[in-house]
């Protein structure tokens, strides 16, 4: 998943390089975190060709090592998924009253082909300041530092009255595949119980020089829906082409939706978060902020603010045509022509009016449009209570001060749609910032700032750490 | 590939069961059905085994092993074949070959009424992958080989027959090509005849014409390519490889090449026009006597349109990586079939301009075979025999010369200099038969009477002076 608060300062320097000079700076904790990082970002955890229950053995392994006892080590894999596994591990705390903090992240990522990228996906490579490989930032970032303080915890003997869990599970990137947080939710409910828990999500934005703009927290998510569109032809020899070709009709239909825009939308949280960025943004897109915070349906100040991907996605439904596949030859007409389209629906609008809306567009009834498997409910935000809030800012005003944080609307989708709806609410949260290109999520290269992650890492220990007192 | 006379609209009509099979029919039919029922599509099949079984015949009915060739290569077990000979009387005689390519185009079982590997007879159709495209050709030169050999026939010229793999894939191994290559004396012969003409029947059954093919277009597959940074799905940007690629294609089906015409397809369609009659008989008419514009009224009949010009068309299309990533590749593959005189290059610069996107990159996919220079010379040699023998089996219909608008393996043969020309007797509907597609068939009677057909000509070619 991503999130995209953050404000955008166009500035055009490249990134600062750091280079080797940083790496040999770093403190004997760091080095050990950076090689478990490492060995987690090269197990490929692909739906394709990965392996999580490889990964959550090699994370329970460091767990071990540290002095976790086997019993509060639980590997888990659902029948059928024998490399869709995941962790569940335990550390107790000293008041036998006080409930347990749950640490969720998820192993797998999305696939990466290495012809496609810069470098191997699945090596981890430290270049000018950055990490690049698959996983760096979406959710491996995460996972290694939820680790490392479950370590860390446990090594160090850290005060701690919470039991503290960890779960580390798979399949948060695949729709229709298993998940292992709805798994655990629905079959080790007692095991993961948690007053809270924390996942993914609400990342920080910074911009493209490395300054901290503001910190984000999940506060409702988008709804993330597959929909299949598919032509059906009888097809026949390419030599003798015919008018009616299912390649163009799919190409007429895909073409219609891409230049649609769905109308604009706001909650109360994303009026917030327009409200408190306008004066970190400035400029024209913070004036746009302002305005539309004040009068969202007013139309002018959103079409400025839908000229950023990341706004524009705050602001409405969208729809993207994600996979194409047709065809059985090179020389035969397509029979079968299918298209996937990923949309991410703002709260309040149902899965159904969404896909008569694509079927209204294409205007094309050989066009067929499924909706697929719902990946969860619409599930509402958990309430942003101070017992959750008050650690957060207090950390971030120590380390960033300046640097607000602020509740958004998640354009993503997390596994915290499976855990809220089973009581535990589950914040979106973490303390890593990314660029205006959003780290580069899903897509090519995906990269984060190396300071990022140790400094994030530094202020996740410190947070859970007051969380656990 | 297939021949494709034609217009005029299918009428569904049952026909009825072809019930007087006669014994040596039936033995034909049980060898039919073994060709078609062993899959010799590139993903799953075995053209070796499908040769191996051929052979078998051939060797059950007296050829020594010295006259049976079965070949395939190290790096494609799967994909070899077999050449067959019966020696000639006259060592001074040049052989005739008989072509057929055994492999056929792949069939997803889900998507088919029937098993496409099983031959399944029904209304008066043999219905299955390849009963059309080309396995009943390719078992018709089994049988005649088989029965020229038990009756103790004596050509005068020999007769060899080659049965090939890969003339369905443009970038796989072909074994024309390879023949052509590394087997150029055994294979060598005065011409070949292989697939590429046929009969058309109207909607009702009834023959119209036969043709004997002398040209084929050229088959060239281009690939547009669009790559982007990619991205979450959640994130949609403006600048989408899928949308970038289907404005392309848009753009292309919306083009039509230049109306083009050579002295083949004007004599085809010189024979067609007092044949169809009506609005598009004159139209046939018109443009045989150098009247280019009547190519409008021809170019709305799909198979006929396929005669005039260059033709393209999107047959593969694939893009993205996961359902929540915007794409960082999309790719499509446009079949090109290329009218005889130009070039795979201007083929491509004309698609380029056409997508007017510099974001899609354009480029030539592997080339099958040599560019052919155009139409070889139907001589009375080749014509006649086709022209007699039609007369006597089909009164009254007229044989034409022809030019495929799909690619034969003659492609490889011709250039290699042994001239190839379409000849099988074997009529097709104006649906186009299902080649390549869904519920691929030919008539049983088509069938059994191109068999009769293939084993006489053949015979008078063979003792040709």
């Amino acid at each position: 998943m991503r999130k995209y608060a953050n404000a955008a300062l166009a500035a055009m320097l490249v990134a600062m390089p750091f280079g080797p000079a940083r790496a040999q700076a770093l403190r004997p904790d760091q080095q050990a975190f950076r090689a478990l990082y490492k060995e987690l970002v090269e197990t490929n955890t692909t739906l394709s060709a990965g392996d999580c229950t490889l990964a959550a053995q090699r994370m329970a392994a460091h767990l071990k090592d540290a002095g976790y006892p086997v019993r509060d080590l639980h590997i888990f894999t659902a029948p059928g998924h024998p490399k869709e596994g995941g962790v569940v591990a335990v550390l107790p705390g000293s008041d036998p009253k006080a409930k347990a903090i749950l640490l969720l992240a998820h192993l797998d990522v999305v696939e990466a082909k290495r012809e496609d990228w810069t470098r191997d996906p699945f090596k981890l490579v430290e270049e000018g300041g950055y990490f690049y490989g698959r996983g760096t930032a979406d959710d491996k970032s995460l996972a290694a530092v939820w680790v490392d303080i479950m370590v860390h915890f446990k090594r160090d003997d850290i005060a701690h009255r919470r039991p503290l869990k960890l779960a580390l599970t798979c399949g948060e990137e695949t729709n229709g595949a298993f998940n292992g947080a709805k798994w655990l939710a629905a079959n080790q409910r007692a095991l993961i119980d948690a007053e809270f828990g924390l996942t993914e999500g609400g990342w920080g934005a910074m911009d493209e020089k490395g300054k901290r703009i503001a910190l984000g927290i999940n506060a409702g998510e988008k709804l993330s829906q597959n929909y299949q569109l598919e032509v059906t032809n009888p097809g026949g020899h390419s030599m003798r082409p015919v008018k009616d070709n299912a390649i163009y009709r799919l190409s007429a239909g895909l073409l219609k939706i891409g230049a649609y825009d769905f109308p604009i939308l706001s909650t109360d949280a994303s009026r917030e978060y327009f409200s408190r960025m306008a004066p970190l943004t400035g400029g024209e897109m913070g004036a746009a902020m302002a305005e539309f915070s004040r009068a969202p349906q007013s139309g002018k100040p959103a079409a400025v603010l839908a000229g950023d991907p990341r706004y524009n996605a705050m602001m409405r439904t969208t729809c993207v045509a994600t996979l194409i596949n047709g065809g059985h030859a090179t020389n035969a007409l397509p029979q079968r022509v299918t298209a996937n389209v990923n949309c991410r629906i703002f709260p309040g609008t149902t899965i159904e009016a969404v896909r008569g809306k694509l079927q209204e567009l294409v205007g094309d009834s050989q066009i067929k449009i499924t909706a697929q498997a719902a990946r969860s409910e619409a599930s509402k935000a958990p309430p942003l209570t101070d017992a959750v809030m008050k650690p957060i800012i207090s950390e971030a005003a120590k380390r960033w001060p300046g640097v607000p944080v602020i509740p958004q609307l998640e354009i993503g989708a997390t596994d915290a749609s499976f855990m809220t709806p089973a009581g535990i609410p589950t914040y979106g949260f973490t303390a890593m910032f990314f660029e205006p290109d959003g780290s580069r999520l899903h897509g090519l290269n995906e990269r984060i700032r190396a300071n990022v992650l140790y400094e994030g890492r530094d202020y996740l220990t410190d947070l859970i750490k007051a969380y656990a007192q | 590939m297939r021949i494709i006379l034609s217009a005029t609209l299918a009428a569904s009509i049952a026909l009825p069961a072809y019930a007087q099979t006669r014994p040596d029919q039936q033995r034909f039919r049980t060898l039919y059905k073994e060709l078609v029922e062993t899959n010799t599509s590139l993903s799953a099949g075995s053209c070796t085994l499908a040769a191996s079984r051929m052979a078998a015949h051939l060797k059950a009915a007296g050829y020594p092993d010295a006259d049976l060739h079965p070949f395939s290569v190290p790096d494609h077990p799967k994909e070899g074949g077999l050449v067959a000979i019966l020696p000639g009387s006259d060592p001074k005689a040049k052989a005739i070959l008989l072509l057929g390519h055994l492999d056929v185009v792949e069939a997803r079982r889900e998507d088919w009424t029937r098993d496409p590997f099983t031959l399944v007879e029904e209304n008066g159709y043999f219905y299955g992958r390849g009963t059309a495209d080309m396995k009943a050709q390719v078992a018709a030169w089994v049988d005649a080989m088989v029965r020229y050999k038990e009756e103790g026939f004596k050509p005068r010229r020999s007769i060899k027959m080659a049965l090939t793999c890969g003339e369905e894939t443009s970038t796989a191994f072909n074994g024309a090509g390879w023949l052509a290559t590394h087997e150029r004396a055994l294979i060598d012969a005065e011409f070949a005849l292989n697939e590429g003409g046929g009969g058309r029947l109207d909607a009702n059954g009834k023959p119209l014409i036969l043709t004997v093919q002398a040209a084929e277009k050229f088959p060239q597959n281009y690939q547009l390519e669009v790559t982007n940074p990619g991205g979450h799905s959640s994130r949609p940007t403006p600048n989408n490889a899928i949308y970038h690629l289907a404005g392309g294609l848009m753009k292309i089906s919306s083009y039509r090449f230049p109306f083009m015409a050579n002295d083949i397809t004007r004599a085809y369609f010189g024979k067609m026009g007092p044949q169809v009659g009506g609005e598009m008989g004159a139209a046939m008419t018109a443009f045989s006597k150098g009247n280019l514009s009547a190519a409008e009224k021809l170019s709305t009949d799909p198979s006929y349109n396929a005669f005039l010009h260059t033709t393209c068309i999107p047959t593969l299309l694939s893009a993205g990586h996961a359902n929540n990533a915007l794409p960082q590749r999309a790719d499509a593959n446009i079949n090109c079939r290329i009218f005889p005189g130009t070039s795979v290059e201007d083929v491509r610069a004309k698609l380029k301009e056409l997508v007017g996107d510099p974001e899609i990159k354009v480029t030539v996919s592997d080339t099958r075979s040599e560019v052919p220079k155009g139409p070889q010379p139907l001589t009375p040699a080749i014509f006649k025999p086709v022209e007699a023998l039609a007369a006597k089996m089909w009164p009254g219909v007229p044989v034409v010369p022809f030019m495929s608008a799909g690619a034969t393996d003659g492609a490889f043969l011709t250039p290699a200099g042994i001239p190839t020309y379409g000849v099988s007797g074997m009529f097709g509907d104006p649906d186009g038969n299902g080649a390549h597609g869904l519920n691929e068939r030919l008539r049983v009677k088509s069938v059994y009477d191109g068999r009769d057909f293939l084993y006489q000509v053949v015979k008078i070619y063979a003792q040709q002076k």
